[in-house]
């Protein structure tokens, strides 16, 4: 059972539910409205309706387990920052589960704090840029599957999102605009030069980024998530993709705006960067986005690379696909708590001179390997 | 304490009645090259303890004395500018330091009350330029031809000098 | 983008307390360059003034945070040289020791903070947790943790608790067993050396024309190390290097202050070997004659001297306080014209900022 049919079971039993009380009604009431209550009852079970439903539902649970792997992920970067940093980290809130609910409780605080918008600033940017930064991560999320039974689809079919592997690196370049858009509207020079920035790491490290996954698009021959883990089922790209996966990670850093590329950000010159002007929930917004962002890339890394949910089989094949990614997350952190911040113009020299020939070394390798049909 | 004496008389020995040969105590030599350089501007050079002097000079000359010091002596950092206010006159003392010769000088001059001002020295060492604001901003004292003569540590509206004995809160 | 004008403070991450650093930049090249003090401005010198000479010595505590025995130790110096007051041996073999304790605590809390410029987060962590180890110590020593009110015009307040030599010893010896792992840690990294090698050069003329002293002069070439040069104190009897380094540059400044460290850890071994027996105080006359005195220490942080002028009362007719700093980041403008925005914090880092101190 894939999860479309799950959530159609859901919501079929759901709507049966609430239609026996408008058949019902349409029975008992007199005609003009007892029509009225059949009509409905009828449209709520028609198949288009359902469908929608059924998407809209999936929709929902990816989501709300996407968000719970973010909390995961915030906890785990706190508690590996007290490891690695030689403190404690979270420990009161959720005393018997390590802390966890720290990040909840810093959530409701967020969520209670007024919204301030500067004077200065550019209402209606600032207040739409956190949205189209959290939109547009989460967008990535909605198209990468768990497994092959987990994943967002139209029918019953488990077919996911055609493109589904573009389309999330589509949607994970939408974030340079927005992070524009938030330094620009919120009118200080701070936020202003966090975002050129911004935009000018992540245009520079896109580039990259997209031929190093051009590369496993070529050897699994599909844009399709499923295919592209299929395609990994004898050995994962990892190996003979390995300059591409390093390049992978490493851009994948400089999209997630982690040290030693948070540029953007870089509290020591920039104060806050692009988030200078934002507080409250917009500043939470922004925060938990960059977990979101964090855990698309290691799901992303995992998928390309990594063997998907392959693995042996007394775990769940979601439960491996977390656990991949939460291991490239760990590696992730590992780094930025103990190397310190690139310049911005060292940081682009690496992109445009290092990783660029690189990649496109690693897809030159994949032609070969694909064409030679040894992969 | 007879300590102020001892300086005197030391004042008194090593620059008007040594003996006219060179020296073999670096600081002496110092005294003495000021001395001879600029026999009306400067006047009671002693040596206060190794390695310390102290001469005061008028403060027309100010900057060519210092000027000479920098040049020709060897003293290439400026340590400290101080201002104090006396009864009858503002003094201000430059401690100029020589790294090979290991000496620090003490350089008085003394200005009237009425008009508080000296030599800028900024030009010859760069590092009196917020050492002279600083005395100007907290003691008054004018520097002429200060590049850039401004209040540094008090806000730039602010109408007294607070160092000066006069200035009760 | 067209040149502008960006005010690095005074509330901003970079300054390390209260001051204001504006700098013009065209893109991120800085252009131009204005440090603004006086936000801390306490009147220290006035309120001297007005209290009498030992009252003085908690408020010359106040001067630095990081560094606060030296600057109170340097006022008992200079004190002392205006009262003619001859200080026990043993008291200054205890100066010496604590005021390199301190040395090497202030010296890692620069690390620190340094690190923390550079978001090296470990290395904040990890120094500020050591540290805590010669924070301890003084604390054992003085009573307190920050503003140790420790010296006493005439002596030290008072003698060393028992077991302190052992413990100072093997603090010394884990110091430098962490110093060998600090060095892996930041030299071993790439990325700071890319951040440190060749960034805010500060030529030696430059350095010795605009009165900077210190690590960051010494880290342009220039030997001047007051405690090798004018030596006070008992330190002509110890034997130590000064640490010189030639570029000029963030990682000269930086190996600089680690050499320093090494020698710190060296000086308080002697320190506590040739420590006699003895009297560690000697009460000094109240008042002091109408003379003046002069106090020079090599501060952490470069050359602090203190000018003060007796009435033949038990007051100050005037204290003058040089502050190394103060003096360092007048000479800003010069070093960071012509690098990075993201350089400035590099920069002003390596010169170890003290808005306490610098402000007065």
């Amino acid at each position: 059972m894939n999860l479309f049919e799950f959530c159609y079971g859901i919501i079929h039993w759901l709507v049966d539910l609430v239609n026996n009380l408008w058949y019902r009604l349409g029975d008992t009431l007199p005609w003009y409205f007892g029509d009225f209550f059949t009509a409905v009852g009828d449209f709520a079970a028609s198949d288009g309706h359902l469908t929608f439903m059924t998407i809209l539902l999936e929709c929902i649970i990816i989501i709300l387990v996407a968000l719970i792997n973010v909390l995961n992920f915030l906890w785990i970067f706190r508690k590996l920052s007290g490891r690695i940093l030689d403190f404690y980290g979270p420990y009161y809130v959720g005393y018997r589960i390590g802390g966890w609910l720290q990040n909840l409780a810093d959530g409701i605080k967020l969520f209670v704090k007024e919204i301030i918008v500067p004077k200065k600033a550019d209402r209606l940017g600032y207040l739409l840029a956190p949205i189209i930064y959290v939109g547009s991560s989460l967008l990535i999320l909605s198209v990468i599957p768990l497994s092959e039974n987990f994943g967002l689809s139209t029918n019953e079919s488990g077919e996911y999102v055609t493109a589904g592997a573009l389309f999330a690196l589509a949607a994970f370049s939408i974030a340079p605009f927005a992070i524009l858009l938030a330094g620009w509207s919120s009118n200080n020079k701070y936020t202003l030069i966090g975002g050129m920035r911004s935009a000018a790491q992540m245009m520079s490290y896109e580039i990259p980024l997209i031929l190093c996954a051009a590369s496993v698009f070529l050897v699994a021959g599909s844009f399709n998530f499923v295919d592209i883990v299929d395609a990994q089922h004898d050995i994962w790209f990892l190996i003979p993709l390995f300059i591409g996966f390093v390049v992978f990670l490493i851009c994948l850093i400089a999209e997630v705006e982690i040290i030693p590329f948070d540029l953007p950000e870089a509290e020591a010159e920039l104060v806050e960067g692009w988030t200078t002007e934002y507080g409250g929930m917009k500043f939470g917004l922004f925060y938990m986005t960059t977990a979101i962002r964090s855990y698309a890339g290691g799901a992303l890394a995992t998928a390309f690379f990594l063997g998907g949910w392959h693995g042996p089989s007394f775990i769940p094949d979601e439960i491996w696909f977390l656990i991949k990614a939460y291991i490239v997350y760990t590696v992730f952190m590992w780094l930025t708590w103990s190397v310190p911040r690139v310049r911005i113009d060292q940081m682009l020299g690496v992109g445009w001179r290092r990783l660029l020939p690189l990649a496109v070394l690693n897809l030159f390798i994949a032609a070969v390997l694909k064409s030679g049909g040894w992969i | 304490m007879s300590e102020g004496d001892e300086r005197g008389r030391a004042g008194v020995v090593s620059i008007e009645k040594a003996p006219s040969r060179i020296d073999e105590d670096p600081g002496l030599r110092v005294l003495r090259a000021i001395a001879d350089s600029f026999p009306e501007a400067v006047s009671g050079g002693t040596q206060l303890k190794p390695g310390v002097l102290r001469v005061h000079v008028e403060r027309a000359d100010l900057y060519s004395v210092c000027r000479n010091l920098k040049e020709s002596l060897g003293f290439e950092h400026l340590t400290m500018i101080s201002a104090v206010d006396y009864e009858d006159r503002f003094e201000i003392v430059y401690h100029i330091t020589s790294y090979e010769a290991r000496l620090l000088l003490e350089l008085i001059t003394s200005t009237p009350k009425d008009d508080p001002s000296v030599d800028s020295i900024s030009t010859i060492w760069g590092g009196a330029n917020w050492q002279e604001r600083e005395a100007f901003d907290l003691m008054g004292v004018v520097f002429r031809s200060h590049p850039k003569l401004e209040r540094i540590l008090l806000p730039k509206d602010v109408l007294y000098h607070p160092l000066r004995k006069d200035f009760k809160g | 983008m067209a040149e502008m004008w960006i005010n690095m403070g005074p509330q901003h991450p970079m300054t390390h307390g209260l001051w204001n650093l504006r700098v013009k930049v065209d893109g991120e090249t800085i252009v131009d360059a204005e440090p603004e003090v006086g936000y801390l401005h306490r009147g220290i010198e006035k309120i001297c003034e007005g209290l009498t000479y030992p009252q003085i010595i908690p408020i010359a505590d106040r001067l630095c945070y990081g560094s606060s025995l030296t600057w109170s130790h340097l006022y008992c110096l200079t004190v002392e040289d205006l009262m003619d007051v001859e200080v026990p041996e043993r008291a200054e073999y205890i100066r010496v020791m604590s005021i390199e304790m301190q040395r090497i605590a202030s010296h890692l809390m620069w690390l620190a903070a340094y690190a923390g410029d550079l978001g090296l987060s470990v290395g904040f962590t990890y120094t500020m947790r050591d540290r805590e180890v010669f924070v301890d110590l003084l604390q054992a020593l003085t009573g307190s943790r920050l503003t140790y009110n420790y010296p006493r015009i005439g002596g030290v307040a008072h003698d060393l608790p028992p077991d302190f030599e052992r413990d100072a010893l093997r603090a010394v010896e884990y110091m430098e067993r962490r110093l060998k792992e600090y060095e892996d840690l930041f030299e071993g990294s790439k990325i700071f050396m890319m951040r440190n090698v060749g960034i805010g050069i500060l030529r030696k003329e430059d350095g010795m024309n605009l009165g900077v002293t210190g690590p960051s002069l010494r880290a342009s070439g220039v030997s001047y190390d007051l405690r090798k040069d004018m030596p006070y104190s008992v330190y002509p009897e110890m034997d130590f290097n000064v640490a010189i380094h030639k570029d000029g540059d963030c990682y000269a400044r930086y190996r600089v202050r680690m050499d320093e460290m090494w020698e710190s850890c060296r000086i308080i071994r002697q320190a506590l070997r040739k420590m006699p027996e003895g009297r560690w105080r000697i009460v000094a006359p109240r008042t002091a004659p109408a003379e003046t005195g002069l106090g020079r220490v090599e501060d952490p942080r470069g050359e602090a001297v203190m000018y003060v002028v007796g009435d033949g009362s038990d007051k100050p007719y005037r204290l003058k306080i040089r502050s190394p700093i103060f003096v360092t980041v007048s000479a800003a403008p010069k070093i960071l014209v012509g690098y990075k925005l993201a350089d400035v914090v590099a920069i002003m880092g390596g010169l170890d900022m003290c808005i306490g101190e610098n402000d007065r």
